[in-house]
């Protein structure tokens, strides 16, 4: 049986069942192996970025192994901080995990390690089964500071990572233009970085990283510079990116809300030094809608709880 | 027609030459000092200079080897002081020998080299190479260096090489403070390059001035004064035509040494 399906048609269809590609892969965490993966080919959307299907090695094989990671940095203080300590998480391909926490928690670090631009002081993690040891285009991070190239305008940023990977100048710039509309940018194509407003930068940040179809989406609070309004639209096409692609993400956020919202999973970390605290399977149904989700008790408590969690955090002892 | 304002910018550095020059010739008309020319005489002078051949062919031998040691001193100052702001280890083994050079006059090491070369183009050459190198390369160690981190991640993250790294992300991101760098060095050059045809007359426009001053022909220093000081402010112009236009995307400068444009 292929199972393939977009459609918008069964946002009411009970849990777990409706939406076939989606339904498929919690079905897969639900039920023994065996019986998920009986017949059952992931197939994604565009089949020429994606050729394999997720059954031919692992049913909802994990993509990211985080094992055992510690991190210690070293102050100009010449002390010893330890942002991340004994952190072991494992996401499966195709999910949507975000990392909840407070500021200064190593929220970025941990983000940094799996892109493979800091190597852990202890641990290893693992994508697709092989060591991380530097970062790669299967691995796309947004970063919180955008780091847009400021002598390239919104176009050629945009196009700068399909043009690496050797597609054609005219195909790579008729799917840039396409991205920059998608994030709302048209018109701004021969822009500047600097002629740009922050939540603009950070647009282009994650259209440049869309753009060279990584596997894993790293991204640190892409949307925390925005406007309620564009947030919620780009919070709509990232779900919508992701539910066609099955793209794997890994998504920081300071917003609980956000955090349910848009996740599979959510990880609580907690501070000083930075360890996991709780991960929650969020267990609502997809698509998601905002305005629907918004009346759903289920979601309402997820949130609630959540932030209580955090609350009890910060009771039990905050300068830990 | 022009806004009155854009006239006034462009009007300035023309005012403010006639300004200095009827200083001049009213400083002059009060000393009454045979060594001391008049702005009119010293003018009246540049024509006789420019239309010998003799002195004309000094000059443009002067210009040759400006141009030639800036451009040699800028092909290897840029990547040296690039992999300098890249690498600890470059940076570790280049920072202390240009700590030493960098407060030595350059043109004292030119009887040195005398001693070595000769007197000829190699040695007045490598003077200026000498002199426009050590801004450049201070100048690219700092732009590399002051390369946002994430945006070398970014590269890294769409596949570019390390060697790709610094052609295409440190160079472009660096090339503002770079070419601050290679402005200082334009203005050294032509300093070099005097002092050089100073010490080792032979040929040149230094040298044209020099051996006036011995035979008294204060009007014909003066001239040459006002031919080489020129000759910097046009090339000082037009370099920072050239820089403006690479780097239009970057927040503007004011770091900029002799700013005339
Ligand atoms: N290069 C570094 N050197 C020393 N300490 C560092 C370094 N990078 C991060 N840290 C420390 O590690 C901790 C975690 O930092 P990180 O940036 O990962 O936090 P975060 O959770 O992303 O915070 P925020 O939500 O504010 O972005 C912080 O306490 C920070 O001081
Ligand atoms: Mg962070």
């Amino acid at each position: 049986m292929k199972v393939r399906q977009n459609g918008r048609g069964s946002n009411d269809a009970p849990h777990g069942c409706g939406n076939g590609r989606l339904s498929g892969r919690f079905l897969a965490k639900l039920v023994p192996y065996g019986e998920a993966s009986d017949g059952m080919t992931v197939v994604p959307a565009r089949s020429n970025e994606w050729v394999r299907p997720v059954t031919s090695h692992e049913p909802a094989s994990a993509i990211i192994e985080i094992d055992r990671v510690s991190q210690v940095f070293q102050t100009s203080a010449r002390r010893d901080h330890v942002a991340l300590s004994d952190i072991s998480l494992t996401i499966e391909e195709g999910a949507f995990v975000s990392i909840l926490g407070p500021s200064g928690c190593g929220k970025s670090t941990l983000l940094y390690i799996v892109g493979g631009f800091v190597s852990p002081t202890n641990g290893t993690a693992r994508m697709k089964g092989q060591a991380i040891t530097g970062p790669g285009p299967d691995r796309g991070p947004v970063f919180q500071e955008f780091a847009l190239f400021p002598w390239k305008t919104v176009l050629g940023n945009v196009m700068y990572g399909p043009r690496q990977q050797g597609v054609r100048a005219a195909e790579a710039e008729a799917q840039s233009r396409t991205l920059i509309e998608m994030v709302g940018l048209k018109g701004f194509e021969n822009f500047y970085p600097k002629e740009l407003s922050g939540g603009m930068k950070q647009r282009v940040a994650l259209a440049r990283t869309l753009a060279y179809h990584p596997e894993v989406l790293l991204m640190d609070e892409p949307f925390g510079a925005l406007d309620a309004h564009t947030r919620t639209r780009l919070q709509n096409d990232l779900l919508n990116i992701w539910e066609r692609d099955r793209k794997t993400v890994l998504f920081v956020t300071h917003s609980v809300d956000e955090a349910v919202f848009l996740s599979d999973k959510v990880v609580m970390m907690s501070k000083s030094p930075g360890r996991i605290r709780e991960v929650i399977d969020i267990d609502l149904p997809r698509p998601r809608r905002r305005t629907e989700l918004l009346l759903d008790p289920r979601y309402q408590k997820y949130v609630v709880d959540i932030e209580r969690m955090f609350d009890d955090g910060d009771e039990a002892g905050p300068a830990l | 027609m022009m806004p009155p304002a854009t006239l006034t910018r462009r009007a300035a550095p023309v005012l403010a030459c006639i300004g200095l020059l009827a200083v001049w010739q009213v400083a002059s008309l009060a000393l009454k000092n045979d060594s001391f020319p008049t702005a009119i005489e010293a003018i009246r002078a540049i024509p006789d200079i420019l239309g010998d051949k003799e002195s004309l062919i000094n000059i443009l031998a002067s210009l040759r080897r400006m141009a030639i040691g800036f451009g040699v001193a800028v092909l290897v100052s840029i990547p040296l002081g690039l992999l300098m702001g890249r690498s600890r280890g470059v940076a570790a083994f280049f920072n202390p020998l240009l700590m030493v050079i960098y407060p030595v006059p350059k043109a004292a090491l030119m009887p040195i080299i005398m001693l070595w070369l000769g007197v000829g183009d190699i040695t007045k050459t490598l003077v200026i190479f000498l002199g426009v190198s050590l801004p450049v390369i201070y100048h690219s160690f700092e732009g590399a260096k002051a390369v946002e981190e994430k945006m070398l991640w970014s590269g890294a993250a769409m596949g570019l090489s390390p060697a790709q790294r610094l052609l295409r992300i440190v160079l472009p991101a660096a090339l503002p403070e770079i070419l601050t760098g290679c402005r200082t060095g334009l203005v050294l050059a032509l300093i070099t390059m005097i002092t050089s045809e100073m010490i080792a007359r032979q040929s040149g426009a230094g040298n044209i001035l020099f051996n006036a001053l011995d035979m008294g022909q204060y009007d014909t220093v003066f001239a040459m004064i006002i031919i080489v000081g020129a000759m910097g402010i046009c090339l000082d112009a037009i370099f920072e035509r050239v820089r403006a236009r690479l780097v239009r995307w970057s927040e503007p400068q004011f770091d900029m040494p002799l700013s005339f444009s």
